[in-house]
């Protein structure tokens, strides 16, 4: 097929098929129900860890976890979720929240959309965790 | 020798029909309520994802193409272009594919190159695109070496490549449950490669088919999809980042990073390469077989049951 034809229809069929995907709702952020989801979802990444404390973000989009071996942040990724050990990790108030930057190439920013309290507060539970 | 002889491009003639078919499945699940999920970021970047494979295709096409044509130039053999030998090449082919499928899950640098495929947490048709951008830094094309030096043309064997993929595209849905029996038992489809998808430590490893499933039960990895068991797609350590670059390339930079570290021998550090996904000097870290054992010890009942049976560490 000519490039003239490809590329156009690639980009096209691409842009297209995001914005339906939008303009069905399908951008939402998943949501951490209660302590037992925001358990589930961890565990789910870090079996070997359990955990010792759980608290959840206002809006549930996040859940800061403390394990006997530190602490650790489950978020949502698009409408699934994903969680790290907070290991070498640099936290950074931002203007929403907090950016956490970890030494890793497949999570190198998380950031959380946090109350200005919770944002005042989580770098503190997670050094206590730590 | 047939050196002058054409066959189409058939994977960039199935994007229309890819994109099609997107969407169809996009209205049969917003419609049914049922059969798979879809979400914005993640299938705008297994579409990224299989946009960067075809343009990788084009820049680099050219070191395979290379390779086949030196061959075809040395091979004494030309078995034509007939029905029966492009059939016997597709068949051939596939069998190709299931080595170097498995390979792809049991060799890390294979596996950088197949990992992204495995990235998404969703199953729907775009994740079939989310393909790789470095396939050819796996030299994985030695595979195609026996094929053309046994008198299959190099345009034959890329067209029957292609085929094999977009025959490949339409199992990637959550859409269709179970095909007839029959269909089960040959063909790879929707339900075994929903189990490949999987990070369940069952589903670890297995159905690396492509078209043809007989060749998991022929070497002994195939495991059925449970009814018992739903699986839970993607990696058993999820990205956090839906960034196609670091999709595409965050396991290169990881082996990089373990091959580079201080006070390794040489054996550690080809080590690092060369063995499987998981695989670490000190233990710390756990391969697929390291996974299977720990569960299995948790779950001591299921140690027979369909993908923990004798499990062989060496894959």
């Amino acid at each position: 097929m000519p490039l003239s034809i490809l590329l156009p229809m690639v980009g096209l069929g691409i842009a297209g098929i995001a914005v339906i995907l939008h303009l069905l709702g399908l951008s939402r952020a998943a949501v951490l129900g209660d302590e037992a989801a925001a358990r589930a979802a961890w565990l789910r990444e870090c079996p070997d860890r359990a955990p010792r404390r759980i608290i959840l973000s206002h809006d549930r989009h996040a859940a800061l976890i403390e394990t006997d071996a530190g602490p650790g942040v489950v978020w949502a990724m698009g409408a699934d979720t994903t969680a790290r050990p907070l290991k070498d990790a640099r936290i950074r108030r931002t203007a929403r929240g907090l950016c956490i930057d970890l030494p890793d190439f497949t999570a190198p920013h998380i950031r959380l959309r946090l109350d200005p309290d919770e944002a005042a507060q989580w770098p503190t539970h997670m050094k206590d965790s730590a | 020798m047939s050196d002058m002889i054409t066959f189409p491009d058939v994977v960039n003639w199935a994007v229309p029909f890819f994109i099609a078919a997107i969407l169809a499945e996009l209205v049969w699940i917003a419609i049914k309520g049922r059969g798979g999920r879809y979400e914005t970021r993640d299938a705008l970047t297994s579409l990224l994802m299989g946009a960067g494979n075809v343009a990788s295709g084009i820049v680099l096409g050219f070191v395979a193409y290379g390779f086949f044509m030196l061959l075809w130039a040395i091979t004494p053999l030309d078995l034509g272009t007939s029905f029966a030998v492009i059939a016997l090449c597709f068949v051939l082919d596939d069998l190709r594919y299931y080595w170097v499928h498995r390979f792809g899950h049991r060799i890390r640098w294979v596996w950088a190159s197949h990992v992204n495929h495995h990235s998404s947490q969703h199953y729907n048709l775009t994740t079939a695109l989310r393909q790789t951008w470095t396939g050819t830094f796996t030299f994985m094309m030695v595979m195609r070496a026996p094929l053309i030096l046994l008198g299959f043309h190099p345009g034959m064997v890329l067209f029957v490549g292609g085929l094999n993929l977009i025959y490949q595209f339409w199992i990637h849905t959550e859409a269709i449950t179970r095909l007839p029996r029959w269909f089960e038992a040959v063909m790879n489809t929707p339900s075994h490669h929903r189990v490949h998808h999987g990070r369940n430590p069952r589903y670890l490893d297995c159905n690396y088919a492509g078209v043809f499933i007989v060749w998991d039960k022929l070497f002994g990895t195939f495991v059925p999809e449970l009814d018992s068991e739903k699986v839970d797609y993607g990696l058993v350590h999820n990205l956090g980042t839906f960034n196609p670059l670091r999709v595409a390339f965050h396991e290169w930079v990881s082996i990089f990073r373990d091959v580079t570290q201080p006070g390794l021998s040489w054996r550690e550090r080809l080590n690092y390469c060369v063995m499987p996904p998981g695989w670490s000097h000190d233990g710390s870290r756990g391969t697929s077989f390291d996974i299977k054992t720990r569960y299995i010890s948790d779950h001591p009942e299921l140690a027979e049951s369909p993908g923990f049976q004798s499990h062989d560490p060496r894959g």
